[in-house]
């Protein structure tokens, strides 16, 4: 017994080290494959807080590039308001519209914090639980998708971004209805790459890349970016097809939070798929 | 002053200045300048190795809540604070170090503090840019930020040397 603890006292520091390495490691590759950890993320309170002070300063140097945006957005809104129509026909004019059903509902909130530059980037956003953000909803900006919500505080909450080597998000190229799954290779922040479209579809370059709306966090039709190159990847019948992002990734402020009022519904009847197979 | 004391204001600041200016800027090139690693050489030369790990962790983890890397920091810096005895010992004047000074470069000179400082943030960056990236096929981009980000980080090291620490006046 002497002799197990004085091997503990002469290897005390390495066993120090050790642990601590298992403790930081086993957190840092827990997080990489999806589960959650409540301990190391800044939608901790304090870092949090932090953060959007240093947002509040900084965000006045955006506020031209914000209104011209939100004019633009104005303008678009303002299109579609009744208002602004002239009814050609007073029978006609009244419409109600049972076919149309409100599904998805937007959330509007500020990014306090992001990052574009490493291979795996989570940006930091001030609407928590207490707006009713909920994990796995997807958050889009005024141009495109930006990311999926992966942890959620009472204000703040963790998105995994668009720039991240597993986010996989199910997407169509407008023009062929081929589609395909999105991923970022980690080395331009502009540029994603969409996987797994056969290379006997003709693509244009140019033409949309929306998402299909698969799992319920988008919109079907959301935008995501232009077709920019195809190449065909050699060995395999696909084509390595190289995605422009809409919204720049380097510039992202203001964010929507989309929450889906039929999740639940499509979670439960899709359940039923993997029975079937 | 305490050394307790200045030192607990010293992890403060280093941390707070890592999550709020340095992690938030963007050179391009996979470059991400990282100072908290300053803050470990710094520490008494009589520290002992578990307390210096320790301290070590709690700068890791304080910028690892900024940054969003889940442990990532905190992995390196505990390497780092293990091996410091080590590499200090390796470049030890020939009497030994004289425990009562701080391991700045005021202090032992700035070629002594380049060379200790220069094989202490190699091998911090390597170990964060390997596990970030985590593959073979990346060894490219692991080199080149390693490189990069370890000249830019020692300029910034060299900096603060200059700017904040005053030589002592000798009694």
């Amino acid at each position: 017994m002497l002799k197990f603890i004085a091997f503990f006292r002469r290897f005390r520091v390495f066993l120090v080290f050790m642990i601590l390495q298992i403790l930081a490691l086993s957190s840092f590759f827990s997080v990489m494959s999806f589960p959650r950890t409540k301990f190391f993320n800044s939608s901790a309170a304090i870092t949090g807080t932090l953060l959007s002070w240093e947002r509040n300063i900084i965000k006045y140097i955006y506020l031209d590039e914000a209104n011209e945006r939100l004019q633009a957005q104005n303008i678009e809104l303002e299109k579609r308001i009744p208002d602004n129509f002239i009814s050609v026909d007073a029978k006609t004019a009244i419409i109600n519209d049972t076919i149309q059903k409100l599904s998805f509902e937007r959330t509007p909130a500020t990014v306090i914090n992001s990052s574009h530059s490493f291979t795996n980037n989570y940006f930091t956003i001030n609407a928590g639980s207490l707006k009713g953000v909920e994990r796995k909803m997807g958050v889009v900006s005024s141009h495109g998708i930006v990311g999926i919500v992966y942890d959620v505080s009472r204000h703040f909450a963790i998105v995994k971004s668009v720039l991240t080597s597993d986010i996989n998000i199910s997407a169509y190229i407008d023009g062929t209805d081929a589609y395909g799954i999105i991923k970022y290779d980690g080395d331009d922040p502009r540029r994603v790459k969409l996987t797994g479209i056969s290379n006997d579809i003709v693509i244009k370059k140019g033409s949309p890349v929306n998402a299909r709306g698969r799992g319920g966090y988008f919109p079907q039709g959301e935008p995501i970016g232009v077709v920019e190159n195809l190449e065909p990847i050699e060995g395999k019948p696909m084509w390595d097809i190289t995605v422009r992002l809409n919204q720049d990734m380097r510039k992202l402020r203001y964010v929507y939070i989309i929450k889906n009022i039929n999740q639940l519904e499509l979670e439960e009847l899709e359940r039923g798929i993997e029975q079937l197979q | 002053m305490n050394y307790l004391l200045k030192n607990t204001i010293r992890l403060l600041i280093f941390v707070l200045a890592q999550g709020l200016i340095f992690g938030q800027l963007n050179f391009g090139f996979g470059i991400h300048p990282m100072i908290y690693p300053l803050f470990i050489i710094l520490l008494p030369f009589d520290t002992r190795p578990v307390v210096l790990m320790l301290l070590a962790f709690l700068a890791g983890i304080g910028v690892d809540f900024f940054m969003n890397t889940f442990g990532l920091h905190a992995s390196s810096a505990v390497l780092i604070a293990y091996l410091r005895p080590g590499i200090f010992k390796r470049f030890a004047p020939r009497d030994d170090y004289d425990v009562l000074k701080e391991p700045t470069a005021t202090e032992w000179g700035y070629a002594w503090f380049v060379k200790v400082s220069g094989v202490i943030v190699v091998i911090h960056h390597l170990w964060f840019f390997s596990l970030e990236y985590f593959k073979w096929s990346a060894w490219k981009e692991i080199i080149s930020s390693t490189v990069l980000s370890t000249l830019i980080t020692l300029i910034i090291f060299i900096l603060i040397q200059v700017l904040f620490f005053k030589k002592p006046k000798s009694v």
